[in-house]
């Protein structure tokens, strides 16, 4: 009788049953170990400051601040530390989550809920909108030299901006220094219901009308200068006053109509395009990736003014494809695989996007406890990809005795492996499961790595019959001896984390083999 | 004749009048401009502004560069430059205590102590300058406030000061404007760390495609320890920050509990 055992370890015994009682004994060693030095560790206490300088953090008492005050409790439950929520009176924001001597200390004002003033509301500016708390709004009104309108019976964002979107807008004509002077502005705003304005709410308004409108006999006049609008993706005309006109078409630049009347997005050039680096045309379309900028030396030119569509899109990324301007998608260049249940030692996800042109790249959480997940949508034939860093949940995968409590997605991050065997099941049942990516292990210190990583230990006993006339043939078990055996064996060792004779990211091999069959 | 004279006589005096009255309106008008300005187009204000400005700008990037501190305590050694932990937990699985929730008014206290040598120096300079002029000049001594609005950031250099020749002119304070777009840097970090604290990370591409001039970098230390770069593509500012928050041990995080 022969027995092969697999093991990282280097433990080897030839009965199946003690065997299995003694790696049982010694993980609950190992893990009592661990858990009596967590145990150690976690006799902390809530310190007000640590030595690096940090508030309210639960540590060991060692690393106190000298005179810092500090309870052998959690911060949660102390005075000091208790985290609430900060209001900032003069930028009407709040934070939660935190403490309330970092509030206090910094002239916030601490609460245990939410207070009042938090409450948001739709704040409009002109022709834009903010949903933001009422001091807030104040503060932004202010900004922009504009009386505060708060809709706090708005509770939604959504609806904040559709309120302002339906705004009707137009010249607003007023005398000004002995001469007729026109700005071109909100009903609101011009009839003086948002008092503040320039016009002193004294203007005749005429709606969908410009203040280059001839009939209107206004001192302001067409002129070749553009403008960019906060809040607006395309280039305007700019009158004579400064008053923003149409969406900029240098075919138009003498067209008294279309300086005369408000023309819709739809009704200026070329509306359904991006218009990006376009000479002539300024209807910049931002979902297709396009802005209005002020033109630079590298910059394309428009044949008018300074501003132009600048093309925010990325051509030709890492992967070699071209991604319009906030999409989003994940990237997984490391060597090895990924959702196959064998990731590189020290790989990781990455999310990449495109910004202003540029591709910039988001690490997910290193040892792969983050994996990155990625979708499309599709609006006219255009699709815009997304992606994101989510958790990776590997952690109870080798607890699943059930195929279909193993793949559900609902819950965890995992494969059934139809042949494998882990060390803590009984050995009767074939079948484990174990993570589709898998953990990464900090196997250079501690004994975690090799308590998870003797998971995959394991124990095959190979029969024997010695023939009459010499020679052996084999009678069970002998499945252990052929190649595939091995094979499955440090498959299952590779999937349960950093185990095994895994390559690093980079594609290089180990210095060790990275497991060992002992016969006997 | 004398009907004649008479009506000359007062259609000068209506031109007079007249001119009288566009001269006062004039002076009426363009009074704060003279008043800042010395007859030989000097003016006091740009002076301050061009002498503090460099000096400005070096500290405001050195002190955005490390989460607005310029001696930061509690933070991460990143690319060498030490970066404050704005909202830190030691903890695993748990969400960011915030460590500074009034960002803005610790930016601006922060430039305001190192920029007050620089604002004494220029109020002297300003003094040596116009004494070079020919002017008489009594100074008091200077004293800035700092604050930091959208598309700005104002210094009010306080410096009463009295220069004579010939007539004497008093200023009282000087206001300096420096374009800059740190406001709404620092503001999107607020948020940013209020996502942070509350749900233990932030979701930056919304941010990106909301503000088309915004780009953040958010780079993942092993550690759990999350470093945000702000920038504003067009100023080219910048804004970085860390926070540790809803950090993940290696495996299972027996022996890393903290």
């Amino acid at each position: 009788m022969a027995a092969r055992i697999w093991n990282r370890g280097g433990t080897m015994k030839n009965n199946k049953g003690i065997f299995g009682i003694i790696l049982l004994f010694l993980i609950v060693i190992v893990i009592s170990l661990n858990l009596f030095s967590v145990n150690a560790i976690e006799n902390t206490v809530c310190c007000e400051k640590t030595q690096s300088g940090l508030y309210c953090q639960d540590v060991p008492s060692s690393e106190c601040a000298p005179n810092s005050r500090q309870v052998p409790t959690s911060c949660q439950s102390t005075s000091y530390c208790k985290p609430g929520t900060c209001y900032d009176s003069v930028e009407g924001t709040c934070l939660d989550n935190t403490p309330q001597i970092v509030c206090n200390s910094n002239n916030g004002t601490w609460s245990e809920i939410k207070p009042a003033q938090c409450g948001l509301g739709c704040c409009v500016l002109g022709d834009q909108a903010a949903f933001v708390s009422l001091v807030r709004c104040k503060r932004l009104s202010g900004f922009l030299g504009l009386q505060t309108n708060f809709k706090k019976e708005i509770t939604n964002e959504v609806q904040c901006v559709l309120s302002v979107q339906s705004q009707e807008k137009g010249a607003c004509v007023y005398d000004f220094e002995f001469e007729r002077a026109c700005k071109f502005t909100t009903r609101e705003e011009c009839l003086g219901n948002n008092a503040g304005n320039s016009t002193g709410g004294n203007g005749e308004f005429f709606a969908g009308k410009l203040c280059t409108a001839e009939e209107l006999g206004t001192k302001c006049g067409p002129t070749k200068e553009t403008l960019c609008i906060p809040g607006k993706d395309e280039v305007y005309f700019k009158d004579s006053c400064g008053n923003p006109a149409n969406i900029y078409d240098a075919s138009k630049i003498n067209d008294k109509e279309y300086w005369a009347n408000v023309k819709d997005k739809s009704e200026a050039c070329n509306p359904s395009g991006s218009n990006a680096n376009s000479a002539s045309c300024g209807n910049c379309n931002y979902p297709l990736g396009s802005f209005c900028r002020e033109t630079t030396s590298e910059s394309a030119k428009a044949s008018y003014g300074n501003f132009i569509c600048q093309d925010l899109n990325c051509k030709k990324t890492q992967n070699g494809q071209s991604y319009k301007h906030g999409e989003s998608w994940c990237v997984y260049d490391d060597a090895g695989s990924q959702g196959e249940s064998d990731n590189s030692v020290g790989s990781r996800f990455y999310k990449h996007i495109c910004i202003n042109g540029e591709e910039v790249l988001e690490q997910c959480a290193d040892f792969r406890q983050e994996e990155c997940v990625e979708d499309s949508i599709s609006q006219g034939g255009i699709k815009f990809s997304q992606a994101a860093c989510r958790v990776n949940r590997w952690q109870d995968c080798t607890a699943q005795t059930e195929k279909a409590d193993c793949e559900n997605t609902d819950r965890r991050d995992c494969a059934w492996n139809e042949e494998a065997i882990l060390a803590i099941q009984n050995g009767s049942s074939k079948g484990a499961c174990l993570p589709l990516n898998t953990p990464g292990l900090k196997f250079w210190e501690g004994d975690e790595a090799q308590a998870v990583c003797s998971l995959a230990n394991y124990q095959c006993t190979v029969t024997f019959e010695k023939g009459l006339f010499g020679g052996e043939k084999c009678t069970g078990g002998c499945e252990c001896l052929s190649d595939s055996w091995e094979k499955d064996r440090i498959g299952i060792c590779k999937a349960l984390g950093d185990c095994g004779p895994k390559i690093n990211w980079a594609g290089q091999e180990g210095y060790k083999e990275g497991y060992k069959i002992d016969v006997k | 004749m004398n009907l004649g004279w008479n009506k000359r006589g007062q259609v000068a005096i209506f031109v007079i009048i007249a001119i009288v009255i566009v001269a006062v309106i004039l002076v009426i008008f363009l009074r704060p401009r003279l008043g800042f300005t010395t007859t030989q187009g000097f003016s006091p204000e740009k002076y301050l502004g061009d002498c503090i400005e460099p000096n400005l700008r070096d500290n405001i990037n050195k002190i955005a560069s490390q989460g607005g501190y310029y001696n930061p305590e509690g933070f991460v050694v990143y690319n060498s430059t030490k970066v404050k932990y704005l909202c830190y937990t030691s903890q695993y699985y748990k969400t960011c205590m915030v460590q500074q929730p009034k960002l803005r008014e610790h930016f601006e206290g922060e430039i305001d102590s190192l920029i007050k040598p620089k604002v004494e120096q220029c109020a002297m300079n300003l003094k040596a300058e116009y004494e070079r002029q020919g002017y008489a000049v009594s100074l008091s001594q200077a004293e800035e406030s700092i604050s930091i609005v959208p598309g700005n950031i104002r210094i009010n250099v306080i410096a009463p000061i009295t220069i004579t020749k010939e007539s004497s002119q008093n200023f009282r304070s000087f206001k300096v404007n420096i374009k800059s777009e740190m406001y709404d840097l620092i503001m999107t970090s607020v948020s940013i760390i209020d996502y942070e604290s509350t749900y233990g990370d932030s979701e930056t591409t919304l941010y990106m495609q909301y503000y088309p001039d915004l780009k953040i970098e958010k780079t993942k230390l092993s550690d759990g320890t999350t470093i945000y770069v702000l920038t504003n593509v067009i100023s080219k500012e910048s804004f970085t920050f860390a926070s540790r928050s809803l950090a993940w041990p290696p495996g299972y995080g027996i022996e890393e509990v903290q």
